[in-house]
């Protein structure tokens, strides 16, 4: 679904004030048909800011809002027709979960009995029972109310639904559950999302395609490989997962253009592997080391700096505190970056 | 596009329809009658017939004016120690300290709740006064003792000190709750003792709300009524009153003193409002604990403190429980033994509550007369029946109308937030708080008591039934501040995405409002319309400046069947029938605030469980059955 080419969500020279500020400087974005788009990026970048734009709640001061080649920017909220799961998840805390799956149908005066078919049928899909159906939305545990927010929110048959950091008020485990069934709810429904998040392994997990935004700018809008593995800009590559920076004697060494900024992912760093021909390969100290299970995390001191590397655990290879090493980096792994004028 | 255009006519027809109406309240029933007071004032005339702006204010410093305001400044200065003194004490003994029987202490304490206004100062007394039952005790085993020691400054004090706990008992009460318990165990873990505890970490967070409470108290204490009236203490707005029914004939500018008076009362409020509200404004102690922990009662490890406490607190719930135990006992005994002050259970009647007696009695001729229905039970007598009624009706109204303006307003407060609009809207709310309820009134009383306000159609207010409309209207605004913050508070607890989510799903800004955000604050809504409506059911100030026949409200009644009473075989029982009117008023009060505060404040997870714990409970029990 996601490879279809159709611009289903077109945001055309997007610009946005409150007073004086301005919080979206001429924002471009297409969303495809069936895509799962995400906005990633700090708090305050303008990412809910856009999300709110698309649904009516702000009202640019300038450019436009197409869904399937409509200009929806000035069409009132209530008639756009687009879904919308809240961070809060807004649960009305007054009803049951089936008066707030039900509330939507209702306001557009459907009939009793298509209501509750309705209601049952959605809340089947996203796995709430007829008894949980019954009870007020305070009874019910986070995860549930999630799906009681998604249920509400798809019930009534949007072209488009629109996520503002739905999973940021759960627990990391639950968090990655529903990351899952959230996806596979997407690819179910094939419904076009947009999910705001400023968590990036969320964004990476599920996003067909990312938007990262910086100060009210998309700094670039691609796959997740593609903001991952050949980020655009300095910032991007930076918020996008741990990275080193290279500089100082390393770079020396590796003859690095100095009027750039030069960076390194975590896993690109060898530690103790046979010398690539290409590689520049110096020795280090283990400083400190943490823990995560599946793979563990060295800070190695290299040449005056301190390089970050992650290493997979295999039980056999684990380097203490102290340790000598050799820390292998290839020139094909830098990213570069023109440096930001003073 | 048409239904777009009469959905946008209707709704601008609402809000044509809102503006002009809270213009029409503001300006009709808060600035014009009040400026009308003010000028009254400085358009008083001479002996010689002339306007003398400032002759009120030269016969107000020759004559004996001023003791009316130091007397009322000295009330409310001392009411403000001993309130706080009482409500720190009451609300740390039931809710800080490990005191045994601390939940009947509480119901004891809080029965000011149930009981106040001109109940509660009639309740004293029935106790204290001349032939009170406390004074007719004392009497008997100290016959020289003064029967007439319960009356003045002193009487007045005791009186509004255990009246105006209230609030203490409900806020001060919110506030302790609310410490974090870590806070604590943090300070005794770093070696201090509990007084220290109690003094540097317990009593900073609740310096905000104390400060508010003794700035309520300050305001109640200077435009005190009933309690000065009753019980004989010469203070500004018994004054007021007296003035404002008072004839030039009798003494000079008695309107424009009245005026004057109102208007030295109101700048007193306007001062301390203006303080509190910087104060407010400067922030309050705000917990940043994200996981706080419930406050632990504190034993007093002291034994000697402890027993002190323990005896402290009793002596409390018995001033606190003493008129209402009287209150309640003497209202099934027959007029005899209220005469006599004594219980008997031979006395046993509920007489003063239903039916009706004849009443035989002695003329001064010697002739044995009955008078028919003389003695008369609370609802088997008109004027109690129809005093309670009135009440009833006009404050329910009142309390209702005070509601629904203010929730429309802090609606449109928190959708135009940050504009001037909003600013606008608030403060013609709060207007009348920086008034004196007193100078509401009398100016209500003054202005509207003549056929040339055209905005109301050139009727006088004042006369006839249409008085009721004027206490409506007076029992409203006097409560839109007090509604206004408190229903705000609710309005800041809901969360914006919960209207945004019902605008998404398809409702209009009236459904969303409607559906989504009203039966959010309903609760609180309801607790506002029940404490205004108890506050007003038994409110004295307001009855007083309007009374009349067409608006005699239950304070009056009670006020006027024990001036009157057994006179020429009149009115026998009129103790016992105001005592069974005050219970049947504490149970309404009761039965309202725990509906409100019990019933309707618990959430709808609650009433869930509830639901269906019931029937659960009534399968079983039908089940047995089968």
């Amino acid at each position: 679904m996601a490879e279809t080419k159709d611009v289903m969500i077109e945001l055309k020279n997007i610009v946005v004030r409150f007073g004086d500020f301005e919080a979206l400087h001429n924002i471009n974005v297409d969303v495809r048909k069936g895509e799962f788009f995400t906005f990633l990026g700090p708090s305050g970048c303008g990412k809910t800011t856009t999300l709110r734009t698309i649904t009516g709640f702000i009202e640019p001061v300038d450019g436009s809002v197409n869904v399937n080649g409509e200009d929806i920017t000035h069409v009132p909220i209530e008639k756009r027709n687009i879904g919308i799961v809240f961070q809060s998840y807004a649960l009305f805390p007054t009803m049951t979960v089936y008066d707030n799956i039900a509330f939507g149908l209702k306001i557009q005066k459907l009939g009793k009995a298509e209501v509750d078919r309705k209601v049952r049928e959605i809340a089947r899909k996203v796995d709430l029972s007829d008894e949980q159906l019954k009870k007020a939305v305070s009874q019910l545990s986070g995860g549930q109310q999630q799906r009681v927010a998604i249920a509400r929110a798809l019930v009534t048959g949007p072209a488009i639904i629109c996520m503002d950091e739905p999973l940021s008020n759960l627990d990391a485990k639950l968090r990655v559950q529903l990351r899952n069934e959230l996806k596979k709810m997407q690819r179910d429904f094939g419904i076009t999302t947009i999910y705001v998040t400023h968590d990036q392994e969320e964004a990476l997990t599920l996003s067909d395609r990312i938007a990262v935004f910086n100060k009210g700018f998309i700094e670039q809008i691609g796959t997740p490989n593609e903001v991952y593995n050949h980020s655009k800009t300095e910032f991007v590559c930076n918020f996008i997962g741990d990275i080193n920076r290279i500089d100082g004697e390393i770079a020396a060494q590796m003859r690095l253009d100095a009027a750039k900024h030069h960076f390194v992912r975590l896993e690109r760093v060898r530690v103790n592997r046979p010398k690539d021909e290409s590689e520049l390969q110096l020795s280090g100290v283990i400083e400190s080391r943490e823990y995560y299970g599946l793979y563990i995390k060295y800070y190695i001191a290299v040449a005056g700096q301190t390089i970050k590397a992650i290493e997979k655990n295999d039980g056999i290879n684990i380097y203490e505190p102290g340790e000598k090493v050799t820390v292998g980096i290839h020139p094909a792994d830098l990213m570069s970056y023109d440096a930001p004028k003073a | 596009m048409k239904k777009k255009a009469s959905g946008l006519s209707l709704s601008m027809l609402w809000k044509v329809f809102g503006v002009a109406f809270f213009v029409y309240l503001f300006f009709g029933f808060m600035l014009l009658p009040c400026l009308n007071t003010l000028t009254q004032i400085f358009t008083a005339k001479n002996a010689a017939g002339q306007t003398d702006p400032l002759a009120v204010i030269r016969f107000f410093f020759a004559g004996n004016m001023p003791k009316f305001i130091w007397n009322s400044l000295k009330l409310a200065v001392c009411l403000v120690i001993t309130v706080n003194i009482v409500g720190v004490s009451i609300v740390l003994l039931t809710e800080y300290f490990d005191i045994k029987g601390a939940k009947i202490l509480r119901l004891g304490y809080m029965t000011t709740l149930i009981y106040s206004g001109v109940a509660l100062v009639t309740g004293y007394l029935f106790l204290y006064d001349s032939d009170g039952i406390l004074t007719t005790w004392l009497v008997k085993m100290f016959p020289n003792i003064n029967k007439n020691w319960f009356s003045g400054f002193k009487a007045v004090l005791f009186t509004m000190t255990f009246a105006c706990t209230s609030n203490h008992a409900l806020f001060l009460r919110n506030a302790i709750r609310s410490i974090d318990y870590n806070t604590v165990e943090a300070a005794r873990n770093m070696g201090a003792k509990p007084f220290q505890v109690l003094w540097k970490v317990v009593f900073p967070t609740l310096i905000p709300t104390l400060f508010s409470l003794t700035v309520m108290t300050f305001i109640t204490g200077l435009c005190a009524m009933s309690a000065p009236t009753l019980l004989g203490y010469d203070s500004i707005n018994p004054e007021i009153v007296r003035l404002a029914g008072s004839s030039s004939a009798d003494e000079a500018f008695p309107q424009a003193r009245a005026a004057l008076l109102s208007i030295i009362l109101a700048m007193f409020t306007i001062i301390l409002l203006t303080v509190l509200s910087s104060y407010e404004r400067k922030g309050h102690y705000l917990s940043v604990s994200k996981t706080k922990a419930k406050l632990v009662k504190q034993k007093i490890t002291n034994p000697a403190a402890n027993v002190l406490a323990h005896i402290y607190a009793y002596v409390l719930f018995v001033i606190y429980m003493t008129p209402v135990v009287m209150i309640v006992l003497f209202a099934f005994q027959n007029y005899s033994a209220i005469r006599s002050k004594t219980l008997s259970m031979d006395q046993w009647t509920l007489i003063n509550f239903f039916g009706k007696q004849d009443f035989e009695f002695m003329t001064n001729r010697g002739k044995l007369k009955t008078r028919s229905g003389a003695i008369s039970g609370l609802f088997a007598n008109a004027d109690t029946v129809g005093g309670i009624r009135l009440s009833f009706v006009l404050s329910a109204i009142a309390a209702g109308l005070a509601c629904v303006i203010v929730v429309v307003a802090v609606n449109y407060i928190f959708k135009n937030k940050g504009k001037k609009r909003a600013t606008v809207v608030e403060y013609c709310m709060l207007f009348p708080w920086l008034l004196p309820t007193i100078l509401i009134c009398y100016s209500y009383r003054t202005y509207f008591n003549s056929n040339d306000v055209w905005y109301v159609l050139n009727k006088n207010l004042y006369m006839r039934e249409n008085v009721r409309f004027l206490i409506v209207m007076a029992y409203t605004v006097v409560k839109l501040p007090f509604a206004l913050r408190m229903i705000k508070a609710a309005f800041y607890a809901i969360d914006d995405e919960l209207e945004e989510a019902a605008r998404n799903l398809g409702a209009s800004n009236l459904v969303a409002f409607l559906r989504v955000k009203l039966p959010i604050v309903l609760p609180s809504v309801l607790a506002v319309f029940a404490l205004n409506f108890n506050a007003l059911f038994t409110e004295y100030d307001m009855s007083a400046t309007f009374h009349s026949s067409y608006g005699k409200s239950y304070a009056m009644v009670i006020q006027n069947m024990c001036a009157e009473e057994g006179r020429d075989g009149y009115n026998v029982n009129a103790s016992g029938r105001r005592c069974a009117s005050t219970v049947f008023i504490m149970l309404v009060s009761g039965l309202i605030l725990y509906l409100v505060y019990g019933v309707g404040a618990r959430d709808l997870g609650e009433r869930l469980e509830r639901r269906e714990k019931r029937r659960k409970r009534w399968a079983k029990l039908t089940g047995k059955a089968a």
